[in-house]
């Protein structure tokens, strides 16, 4: 994953392969990585920042296999994802040529990344937890999409975050931030007393 | 609110901008984040194509009254507002019709602001906004840390309080939002399961073990909480008093409320033990002291801690409104069981220097309130 590819996820890499593998390498793939977390969670004390760890690896195992394993899915997904990085591209290019229709690329790039992560972050993760197949190599059950619903949402914006954080800035103007001033500014405030 | 709405359609006016200068920085001085945006918006009295008017009663609240214009921090903030590079991109985004793109300048100083005023969630928004929010987290708990190793303890609590209190909820839905003191919740997650045993009993927990959960729930950071796990038991026992403190500033008043809980609940106790011992002497008496115990209704407990009664309330509504007004409260008691009823009393353990140190004990002889 390039830098400019990292917080799409990518559900290939996810199941340890390339892009123009073929579904019975994709199963296989799941089955034993599935399969070896499975034994890893047996083998452990599960705590609470365990159990939302192994969950978030389980759910994305199980999405990757979900949407790999059937070649329409699998070819609109990564249409999908080629799309939205396009779109990236053009949004940072057209903020450093100064392109009066910067926003207009923004809002267009905005829009298709929180469909993106929505769908393939949230919603198919929550889907391929009621997958048969799924079910039956993970042990999948109603009470772990209850605990997913809050660890999904969180890795969802969790993403969209770590995108943002390499993009222009657009709500406020591009800061230039004095770390040393910023420090002063720290102590200021510990020392004052109404705080 | 629609942005590419048509210039002919809008009503021209005259805005005058020294008040839109002085409101900006009114909105910085405050640390408000949601009146700064407001400013901006597509129906800002400070746009000439809106018909709102600053001058307007209902703006009042924008506006700087002398008191706010004589201190330091507005006059500062009114100086940022009026450099000149700021000024004019002041002026070009509210002729924009786009979206306004917040000046930087104002927004940093809007976060500080914030934070001197314990105004966190505004901090967090304009820290993240700036994309600034983790580091200044990570600088707050470095200094606050420094100061805990000089033996600056309060200045390290107040570290500590804004470092954690800047935390985000990329969770919360449908947007991530600022983590804000949930303590009435929580208080109800220590106490989720009744006490059957004695290690059940928070209160009741040693005292490493009971630091670990009273930091990790008023800090409302766990990992904040591991932080400090290293220093000596003295410390943080030191921290943990200034924490109570600067969590609830009531914390004086809750203490002789719970004193008085705790006397109530000592005589409770003497009445049971009573009733208990003088089972078997004879079917009367045991009915008699039953009725006795009875008689006095121990809910008066809970109402003696809270300061209120809540009328048929249940131990959990007590619990919700102590946490809420005294955080630290849910740490010193517990759930009990009284026939058919359930209600809070006070607890602690009189072995532990730590009600000794919050004020809620004093003097070496007071007894252990147990768990019957």
């Amino acid at each position: 994953m390039t830098p400019s590819d990292s917080g799409y996820v990518d559900y290939f890499a996810e199941l340890e392969l390339d892009e123009d593998a073929k579904p019975g390498e994709v199963r296989k793939a799941y089955r034993r990585i599935m399969k070896d977390l499975v034994n890893e969670i047996a083998a452990v004390e599960i705590t609470e920042e365990r159990r939302a760890r192994y969950l978030l690896q389980m759910a994305k195992l199980n999405a990757a296999l979900y949407v790999l394993r059937e070649t329409e899915s699998r070819d609109e997904y990564w249409e999908s994802r080629k799309e939205l990085i396009a779109l990236e591209k053009e949004w940072i290019a057209a903020s450093e040529s100064r392109d009066p229709n910067v926003d207009r690329y923004r809002k267009a790039y905005d829009a298709k990344l929180r469909d993106f992560l929505a769908k393939y972050v949230e919603d198919l993760m929550l889907a391929a937890g009621r997958d048969k197949e799924c079910v039956e190599a993970s042990n999948w059950d109603a009470a772990h999409e209850r605990h997913a619903f809050r660890i999904l949402r969180h890795y969802r914006q969790s993403l969209y975050r770590e995108i943002l954080e390499r993009l222009p800035f657009a709500e406020v103007t591009p800061p230039q931030i004095d770390w040393k001033e910023r420090q002063g500014a720290v102590t200021r405030l510990l020392s004052h007393g109404g705080m | 609110m629609a942005w590419g709405k048509s210039k002919s359609a809008s009503v021209e006016k005259s805005v005058d901008m020294d008040l839109g200068a002085e409101a900006l920085a009114k909105a910085v001085h405050d640390g408000d984040m949601v009146n700064f945006r407001l400013l901006f918006l597509p129906f800002s009295p400070l746009r000439k194509d809106s018909s709102e008017r600053l001058e307007d009663e209902k703006y009042a609240y924008l506006r700087p009254d002398s008191e706010t214009q004589s201190r330091p921090e507005f006059r500062e903030a009114l100086a940022v507002v009026r450099e000149r590079t700021v000024w004019q991109h002041i002026e070009s985004e509210l002729a924009a019709n786009r979206p306004a793109q917040l000046p930087w300048e104002l927004v940093l100083l809007l976060g500080d602001n914030a934070v001197r005023l314990g105004k966190y969630t505004n901090a967090a928004q304009a820290y993240e906004v700036l994309r600034i929010r983790r580091k200044m987290q990570e600088e707050f708990f470095r200094q606050a840390d420094e100061a805990l190793d000089a033996g600056k303890v309060k200045r390290g609590v107040r570290g500590y309080v804004a470092a954690t209190s800047l935390e985000y909820d990329y969770a919360a839905f449908p947007e991530p939002l600022p983590k804000v003191p949930d303590f009435q919740r929580r208080a109800l997650i220590l106490h989720g399961v009744y006490p059957e045993r004695v290690e059940d009993c928070l209160p009741l927990q040693e005292l490493e073990a009971f630091l670990r959960a009273a930091l990790t729930y008023l800090l409302l950071d766990a990992p904040a909480a591991a932080r400090l796990e290293s220093r000596p038991v003295a410390q943080r026992l030191a921290f943990l008093a200034e924490l109570v403190q600067q969590r609830d500033p009531e914390w004086r008043a809750f203490v002789h409320r719970y004193r008085e809980a705790c006397d109530l609940m000592r005589d409770f106790d003497k009445r049971i033990t009573r009733a208990t011992a003088e089972r078997g002497r004879t079917q009367a008496s045991l009915a008699g002291e039953i009725e006795e115990v009875l008689g006095q209704d121990p809910r008066a407990i809970p109402s003696c801690l809270l300061g209120r009664t809540i009328e048929n309330g249940e131990w959990w509504q007590y619990m919700q409104e102590l946490a809420y007004l005294h955080p630290a409260a849910a740490l010193f008691v517990s759930r009990q069981l009284v026939g058919d009823v359930e209600i809070l009393v006070p607890r602690y353990r009189a072995d532990s220097p730590v009600p000794r140190e919050l004020g809620l004990i004093t003097g070496p002889g007071s007894a252990e309130l147990r768990t019957n």
